[in-house]
């Protein structure tokens, strides 16, 4: 039993941990809170059940709502981000708020607020290996994202592309000294940040075999409890805080029950920032520069 | 080389510069020198392009935009900042590779990290090291060499011996040389005048934003009244 629920955390802490990567992706470079990232989650799972529904195989739904959220994204940067990038860290803030709010329309007006279903005949396999037992569809989701976090750090620690993104996160003057300019890879980011939401979007919807305008919300906001428990803006923080919020949520829920669920994820959240307001992976409490 | 007229910078209504005209011919060191607060710094960074401005840059006979840093790095004009600017969360190694980044000639760009490597042998020993685990010294070393990879026709050193062991200070000013004997031309601001002095061609002064002088740098230094006003005491003795 507790093995089980282990597993059925860490399938839901996979996706906490790709849709944290994608706020860290923008905050640790930026510094500001895309608050669009939801609606981009949400939007990445109607566009990965098209491809599903037009019987395309699993990887080109996955890429098919990667490639969306990611266009969406660009176009939130260049509207919702650019033109206040001067301003008050919370006016952007403010912005892609009001993008969040629009996209959850225009999605509600386009597939209506009923939960879209999938056939259940879709990644109906399990598999059973002593007490514990996963579906096709866990697997899928667990190595997806192992496959798309290694891809993200091959790209953000080994490229030159990479280390010009951490130069801009860490001293946006001294990357243009180096040559770096920072408008296109503030693009780049939205875009990368974008088409990790698009991909937990598919892999979520296909996990529940269901989505609606709705279900960036929850999501969206525990995501963001990740990203403060692993330390806001350190993108790889969110490797650890996915996992233990995704394990702490499917714990509460067998072992305390659904009512208490919440309480435990945002009071954690909340006990880090009382305590080590910098998260897990945030360095010491004082520590100032970098914050990739 | 490089063509200032009537430069004006201000930070909102503070004005740090105003109509300052500079000239650097090629191969030139020129030092840029004055109390704290005299606009130095704001005119190396006007040059690189890192903050808008008033008047005219030229180098190289082209006008240079203001705030485009990017772009003036591209034409040759490479800043090593106050402070600076060790991007502290690489590895030394790491920064050494974004000097490269705007380098398109991969084969040369891979002999020149070599050869810069053997130029600061501390910085090959210590390539897998945290750039913020250096010292001082070595910190400014790898500033340096980061700045040379990117190939500047014009380097422009903000206060390099700020923070420095007066060996290191002196390590640093002997490269300087090195550097113009190699045929690169160095603006060099300063605050430590009198050593910047002897190590420059020609000399600019500044005060409130204003050149208060300029001239052949052994002339500035040997001038008692300039030199125990604006050059610290004992300027004139060296």
């Amino acid at each position: 039993m507790l093995l089980q629920q282990l597993v059925n955390g860490l399938t839901l802490g996979a996706v906490y941990t790709l849709i944290a990567l994608s706020f860290s992706l923008v905050m640790g470079i930026l510094g500001v809170l895309n608050l669009a990232i939801a609606e981009l989650f949400m939007l990445g799972g109607y566009f990965g059940f098209a491809a599903i529904l037009a019987k395309l195989p699993l990887p080109v739904a996955l890429l098919a709502g990667m490639a969306g959220a990611a266009l969406v994204a660009a176009v939130i940067e260049r509207v919702g981000y650019q033109p206040f990038r001067d301003a008050p860290v919370v006016t952007p803030m403010l912005s892609t708020l009001g993008f969040s709010i629009i996209l959850q329309n225009v999605a509600t007006n386009i597939w209506g607020s009923d939960p879209l279903q999938l056939p259940d005949e879709v990644f109906g396999a399990r598999f059973t290996l002593g007490p514990v037992s996963a579906s096709a569809m866990q697997l899928t989701i667990v190595g997806a994202t192992v496959v798309l976090v290694a891809l993200l750090a091959f790209v953000v620690q080994r490229t030159a592309l990479g280390r010009a993104l951490r130069a801009v996160a860490e001293n946006r003057d001294v990357a243009r000294l180096l040559g770096v300019s920072a408008g296109p890879l503030t693009l780049l980011a939205f875009m990368l940040s974008g088409a990790l939401a698009g991909a937990a979007g598919v892999l979520i919807g296909l996990h529940y075999a269901a989505i609606t305008p709705y279900i960036g919300v929850e999501i969206g906001l525990k995501a963001i409890a990740v990203m403060v428990v692993g330390g806001t803006g350190r993108i790889w923080g969110a490797l650890i805080a996915g996992p233990l919020i995704g394990v702490a949520e499917v714990m509460t829920t067998a072992y305390g029950g659904s009512q208490i669920r919440d309480f435990v994820v945002y009071g954690l959240m909340i006990v880090i920032l009382l305590l080590r307001p910098q998260g897990l992976l945030g360095g010491a409490r004082t520590e100032q520069g970098p914050r990739v | 080389m490089l063509e200032i007229r009537n430069l004006h910078v201000s930070y909102g209504a503070i004005s740090a510069v105003r109509g300052v005209d500079l000239d650097i011919a090629v191969g030139e060191i020129v030092a840029l020198v004055g109390a704290n607060g005299a606009g130095k710094t704001t005119v190396a960074r006007a040059i690189a392009g890192l903050l808008p401005y008033q008047g005219e840059i030229r180098y190289a006979g082209r006008l240079l935009k203001p705030n485009s840093a990017e772009r003036n790095l591209r034409l040759g004009v490479a800043l090593v900042p106050e402070g600076r600017g060790i991007l502290s969360s690489m590895t030394v190694g790491e920064n050494l590779l974004m000097g490269l980044y705007t380098r398109i000639d991969r084969d040369q760009a891979a002999a020149d990290l070599a050869d810069v490597q053997s130029r600061f042998p501390i910085l090959a020993e210590r390539r897998d090291t945290m750039a913020s685990l250096l010292s001082g010294g070595e910190q400014q070393m790898l500033a340096i060499a980061r700045a040379l990879l990117s190939k500047p026709k014009l380097l422009l050193l903000d206060e390099p011996s700020l923070g420095l062991a007066p060996k290191m200070t002196d390590f640093v000013f002997e490269m300087v040389l090195r550097l113009r004997d190699e045929g690169l031309t160095v603006l060099l601001v300063e605050q430590k005048a009198r050593q910047a002095l002897k190590i420059a061609g020609r000399a600019y002064l500044m005060e409130t934003g204003r050149v208060l002088t300029s001239g052949p740098a052994r002339e500035l230094l040997e001038d008692h009244v300039l030199a125990n006003a604006f050059l610290g005491a004992g300027a004139s003795k060296a």
